[in-house]
């Protein structure tokens, strides 16, 4: 341990060196780059450093180094100590990424002022949470202001660059802030790799149902989707498509809050619609439009995958599971709400996967005949998931009139009028219920706050 | 290769140039106006790359605004511009889904600078110039915020169209190809930073008001002028703001050639 955080103070005595060399020659500009680069290998020592620690139990490991480290200050979380390299005259010319710039809560207290966002050693990663195709998820910490973070280390491929879904993600979260929508605190690259620094939300929508299976409370079905359906609305309303729907993109954080996440395959969507590429959307979420091969697909795409994500809440089960390829996945959605014609969806026949006789008859069906917990709902409910189950894309409920719609009228009115940023849970009256099965097993009474998170996207 | 060469091209005692490049240097022209040519050259080469590599107008386009954004906060003397244009190219096939591979874009970029000459070979030149591309990739991200997603005045231009269309004479219209040289306009917009300075509204409303005039096309008069129909805060002042700056490009277009 002693040898730990003498290796890191080392760190810090080199990076100092190495930060006053670059404001010493900030001006020259032909050795502008390579110092650029020689930093950037500090940086991602760094990195690996903490990579290596991240691996393995941190936090007690944290607090043994502290009582090494030669100058406590009573204000600061022990843990911080032996990391602090000392770089208060350092002046960053390239924190590009400062999402409280100008307007950081001035009141709020910082832990360390000589740390600043965008760089890599203001936050300690303490745990992994779970790898993509693409990134490493890890939960961290944020040196700066003691706040949680979710770290999403996206890993540069020498050929590529850096991925296309990072690119997208990071340029569209940049531009949302609301309360449904997870935020981007920061961005920190070095040469190697992309880090997206999230807000830490403790568990997902997936994780929820699997805890709580066979269905969720409908109060907390319905501040779920209000909190869903808004923050559709506000991306929609900025020409954001969010085109991958699904629990595991929906983060909730103990106090119930929603907020949707993983943008990898969000897309700027223009007025006049444009063609996209059609390999979107998970299967099960995707709209027969689409399935039947159209690409001038708008928000009514958002709007199938919050439908279907209604329903798997209320019956605990996905509403279209279970099948790998798309006539199979046309064919179940037939068969609750009946094969379109010409008729019922003037156009439908001019889709490239539009095929009649491979179709199986049927009619459709009244939802609630086939989702048996609409049945003890009121009517409104099975009404707004008819609405947002509606084949033709024209025709579905758009984000902003499902807020409107009735079954969201048990909710206090103040949650109609909400700035963008304001959480639903400030209004009062608004909380989430006890899950039944929290009910029926008082002895293990499981809040999502305290159940480990192995999966935070 | 020689224009967008390995790092090492950032040294002065680089010999330059790609053809054209430095041709028109004659000593007492400001160093603005030689930066402005030079990114007319650049942007030129970001269209006829483009068009080479079969890419839509709209991610053109993008290419061409990541460039001159780029440029907006970086000085031209310190980054070689060619290698950031062949970025440039590359980001935007990312960012508005019209994936290119860095190959293509190299042996392209390779013919342009030396015409007639066999592709590069799979060497270390090769690598050095590939590796160049994607850092410099990483560089204009940084540079620009990770903002990257823009709103051009193509898809404004398409919307207003058909509205102008149906107030014209039929006549009138199928004898001028308004559509088409309007279009042309706004492609040729992207050659100089006048398409980050100007809304996309604004631009889209000045192309086909130059087009239509360049027609004598006209157009009914009636309480509002057809652009105040069309775009709620768009003025005249605006409309020749952005004429004014585009007939500029074409000015220089003469004294570069």
């Amino acid at each position: 341990m002693e040898e730990l955080s003498r290796w890191v103070r080392e760190a810090g005595r080199f990076i100092r060196r190495c930060c006053c060399g670059e404001e010493e020659e900030n001006e020259e500009e032909k050795g502008r780059r390579e110092e650029e680069e020689e930093e950037e290998e500090v940086k991602m020592e760094e990195l690996s450093f903490r990579k290596s620690r991240s691996s393995t139990s941190l936090p007690p490991a944290e607090s043994d180094a502290y009582q090494f480290s030669s100058s406590p200050s009573g204000s600061q979380p022990h843990w911080f100590q032996t990391l602090q390299v000392r770089r208060f005259r350092v002046q960053r010319g390239r924190s590009n990424s400062d999402p409280l710039r100008g307007n950081s809560q001035p009141d709020e207290f910082t832990w360390k002022s000589g740390l600043r966002f965008g760089t890599e050693n203001s936050y300690l990663s303490l745990e992994k949470l779970g790898e993509g195709a693409y990134a490493s998820v890890y939960k961290g910490i944020s040196r700066i202001n003691g706040q949680l973070v979710a770290l999403k280390v996206i890993r540069m491929k020498t050929e590529e660059g850096v991925p296309f879904t990072a690119i997208r993600e990071a340029s569209l979260l940049k531009g949302l802030k609301h309360a449904n929508v997870v935020l981007l605190h920061d961005i920190i690259h070095t040469r190697e790799s992309l880090t997206l620094v999230f807000e830490y939300v403790q568990t997902d929508l997936a994780q929820y149902l699997t805890q709580h299976p066979g269905g969720l409370h409908s109060h907390n079905v319905r501040i779920f989707m209000f909190q869903l359906l808004r923050g559709l609305c506000y991306i929609h309303s900025r020409r954001i498509l969010h085109r991958d729907l699904k629990p595991q993109n929906l983060l909730i954080s103990y106090l119930g809050e929603l907020k949707l996440a993983d943008f990898g395959l969000a897309r700027s969507k223009s007025i006049p619609s444009q063609t996209f590429s059609s390999e979107v959307v998970t299967l099960w979420y995707r709209p027969p439009d689409v399935l039947l091969g159209s690409t001038d697909y708008s928000t009514a795409l958002d709007m199938w995958g919050a439908g279907c994500v209604f329903v798997e809440m209320l019956q605990g089960a996905p509403a279209f599971p279970g099948v790998s390829d798309v006539f199979e996945q046309l064919q179940k959605i037939w068969t609750v709400v009946g094969v379109p014609s010409e008729n019922s969806w003037p156009g439908v026949s001019q889709l490239p996967n539009y095929k009649p006789d491979w179709f199986l008859h049927s009619e459709p069906k009244q939802l609630r005949s086939v989702w048996k917990r609409l049945n003890q709902l009121p009517y409104k409910t099975e009404d707004l998931v008819q609405r947002m189950l509606t084949v033709r894309p024209a025709d579905r409920i758009s984000a902003l009139d499902s807020l409107k719609h009735p079954y969201f009228s048990t909710l206090p009115p103040p949650i109609m009028h909400l700035r963008d940023t304001v959480s639903i849970f400030r209004v009062p009256g608004v909380v989430l219920e006890t899950e039944v099965r929290d009910i029926c097993n008082p002895g293990r009474k499981v809040r999502p706050s305290l159940l480990p998170a192995a999966k935070c996207w | 290769m020689e224009g967008p060469s390995s790092r090492s091209s950032h040294t002065q005692d680089r010999p330059p140039c790609p053809p054209g490049r430095r041709a028109s240097c004659d000593g007492a022209e400001s160093d603005h106006a030689r930066d402005t040519k030079t990114h007319f050259r650049v942007c030129r080469f970001i269209m006829e790359t483009g068009v080479k590599l079969e890419m839509r107008s709209v991610p053109v386009a993008t290419a061409c605004v990541l460039y001159h954004h780029f440029f907006e906060r970086v000085s031209i003397r310190s980054y070689e511009p060619y290698l950031v244009a062949m970025s440039c190219l590359y980001l935007a096939g990312k960012v508005e889904e019209q994936h290119l591979r860095t190959r293509d874009i190299i042996n392209v970029s390779h013919r342009y600078f030396n015409s007639g000459s066999a592709p590069l070979e799979c060497d270390k030149e090769f690598w050095d110039v590939r590796d160049s591309v994607v850092q410099c990739e990483l560089l204009i991200l940084r540079q620009l915020n990770f903002q990257v997603s823009f709103e051009h005045p193509h898809k404004y231009l398409l919307h207003y169209l058909p509205s102008v269309k149906s107030l014209v004479n039929r006549h009138a219209w199928s004898r001028a190809p308004v559509a088409e040289t309007s279009w042309a306009l706004l492609r040729d917009c992207y050659h100089g930073a006048m398409c980050i300075r100007h809304t996309p509204q604004h631009i889209a409303i000045a192309t086909l008001y130059l087009a239509l005039n360049s027609y004598g096309v006209e157009l009914p008069v009636g309480e509002k002028e057809w652009w105040q129909v069309l775009c709620e805060d768009v003025t005249k002042a605006d409309i020749d703001a952005v004429i004014s700056d585009l007939l500029q490009l074409y000015d220089m277009e003469a004294k570069c050639i």
